[in-house]
């Protein structure tokens, strides 16, 4: 029925199983940024510590909807494990990406794809990629 | 649309500011649209019909040209728990640059206004009532006449925001006794970009314009001590006027009055009813809207599980066009302990195919998200 694919069985998967998804508060983690959308109420915190340069572990939390919710366990599953650097790059890429520009993302991601069609929930996709990259502005990672 | 179309190609020239004959047939027909606005609403005179951008630009002028000025620390000022945040923000905002205290009337366990719970609300300390006669979330209507009518006792002036009221009520301000009255066309089919604000005869003279320019001053001094402003309504509406919206908003007044504001309630609290009850079977489903107050043919709720930007992007790729979100009454929201709910605005154009179709359509994104 719906037309523009927006729920793919890949993004309401994550959706209903969302991955690195922490229950309680993120306190082991030693950074922790929290991002809200507030024209539709959605919050996400994103948190995240470093071995070396490395960002692992990676969790979240918070509500949203099933576009926020998937995306950011789709963020954490592209960036666990990988270097602050690439983190950079990819959170700069996915933003370039959702604006509609023609750029390489993970093929884990590309589940997001409807959602450039869609202006209103770009945002919902952007919530946690955005609390990840002020997460490593303020700790100047 | 043919009145506007017909205003843009044969009648598209200044208001109020030229002296060749199609300035002054458009002059005419500006003027000829307010008188129309002046009947809609059974205003006493055309000063008091003031063409503004929009119900949100008109509380503006109200609060900012009006109340500021004489708003006192100590004073009070009351709006209700279910304010959109047009007649919100401008209430909160004059009150902290002044010192006064915004109060809000909290609403009863159905959605109602405790009134009753504030009899301080029709005292000296009242410099303003703010209300809105029907909320855009609950659908609710407020007695509005009586609040006009007690606060009329304590010379307390009241605004009251019609703008979702308008379509389904026949208003007279005049009946009402209220001082300020506003609206918007696009809620009642009109164009975007066009509003109103009635303000009372006798309140004309207490308002200060906001907006200062060209069209609202007879004699632009060297000072403003000097300066002298041109009669109401003309000194509230500085700048090129839309001409476009008025004859946009006098004809959709026609189209209102055409269908009788009475047919209109009537059709759409049967259609509201039909949805409501077919809501109510999903347990999953939770209905804010009032059975008592479905008139308005607002019918919201949220879902258990499924955010409502979801239900409404899967409804809408149904073909069912709804809005979801916080509805600008983010108070409100905070109040119902939800961050979102969907709206189904049900308006004349309606039929019980579309009901049905909603009601698919929950079903559809309940399957999705199963």
């Amino acid at each position: 029925m719906s037309d523009t694919q927006l729920y793919k069985a890949q993004l309401l998967d994550h959706f209903k199983k969302p991955r690195n998804k922490a229950v309680g508060e993120l306190t082991t983690m030693q950074v922790v940024k929290r991002g809200s959308n507030p024209r539709c109420g959605d919050e996400i915190e994103v948190g995240f510590s470093l071995k070396g340069n490395i960002i692992e572990p990676i969790q979240f939390r918070g509500r949203g909807c099933s576009v926020c919710i998937a995306s950011a366990s789709m963020m954490t599953e592209a960036i666990i494990g990988q270097p602050t650097e690439y983190a950079k790059i990819m959170a700069t890429e996915m933003q370039k990406w959702i604006a509609g520009e023609d750029v390489n993302i993970p093929q884990m991601l590309k589940p997001l794809e409807a959602v450039r069609h869609h202006p209103a929930r770009k945002k919902c996709v952007m919530l946690a990629w955005h609390a990840l990259i002020e997460g490593m502005e303020e700790s100047n990672v | 649309m043919q009145a506007m179309d017909d205003a843009m190609r044969l009648f598209h020239s200044p208001v109020n500011r030229g002296f060749y004959p199609l300035a002054e047939q458009t002059t005419t027909r500006y003027e000829q649209a307010r008188e129309r606005l002046q009947r809609f609403i059974g205003a006493e005179n055309q000063a008091s019909v003031i063409f503004t951008a929009s119900a949100t630009d008109s509380i503006n002028q109200v609060a900012q040209g009006f109340l500021l000025p004489r708003l006192k620390p100590g004073q009070n000022v009351w709006v209700t728990r279910m304010e959109h945040h047009a007649n919100y923000l401008p209430w909160q905002y004059v009150c902290e640059q002044s010192g006064a205290s915004l109060c809000i009337i909290e609403l009863t366990d159905t959605g109602e206004l405790d009134l009753e719970r504030y009899p301080e609300i029709f005292s000296d300390s009242t410099a303003m009532i703010a209300l809105t006669q029907t909320s855009n979330v609950l659908g609710i209507t407020n007695d509005v006449k009586a609040i006009c009518e007690r606060a009329k006792q304590k010379n307390i002036p009241v605004l009251i925001d019609a703008a979702q009221a308008l379509v389904s009520n026949i208003i007279n301000v005049r009946e009402l006794g209220c001082d300020f009255l506003v609206f918007s066309a696009h809620k009642m089919f009109g164009p975007n970009g066009i509003g109103l604000l009635y303000i009372a005869p006798e309140q004309l003279n207490e308002v200060q314009p906001v907006r200062l320019g060209g069209g609202m001053v007879d004699f632009a001094a060297d000072s403003l001590a000097d300066t002298i402003w041109s009669e109401a309504p003309h000194r509230f509406e500085a700048g090129s006027p839309n001409f476009v919206g008025a004859i946009g908003f006098a004809s959709a007044c026609d189209f209102v009055e055409s269908l009788g504001q009475a047919n209109i309630k009537a059709h759409i609290t049967e259609l509201a009813t039909s949805l409501y009850q077919a809501l109510s079977h999903y347990p999953n489903l939770h209905v804010v809207s009032s059975a008592r107050h479905l008139s308005s043919g607002i019918v919201s709720f949220y879902h258990d599980v499924i955010h409502a930007h979801d239900l409404a992007q899967i409804m809408g790729d149904s073909g069912v066009a709804v809005r979801a979100g916080h509805h600008c009454a983010q108070p409100l929201l905070r109040h119902l302990g939800v961050s979102s709910t969907l709206r189904i605005s049900i308006s004349v154009y309606n039929t019980n195919n579309d009901i049905n179709a909603a009601v698919s359509a929950l079903e559809y994104a309940q399957k999705v998200f199963s």
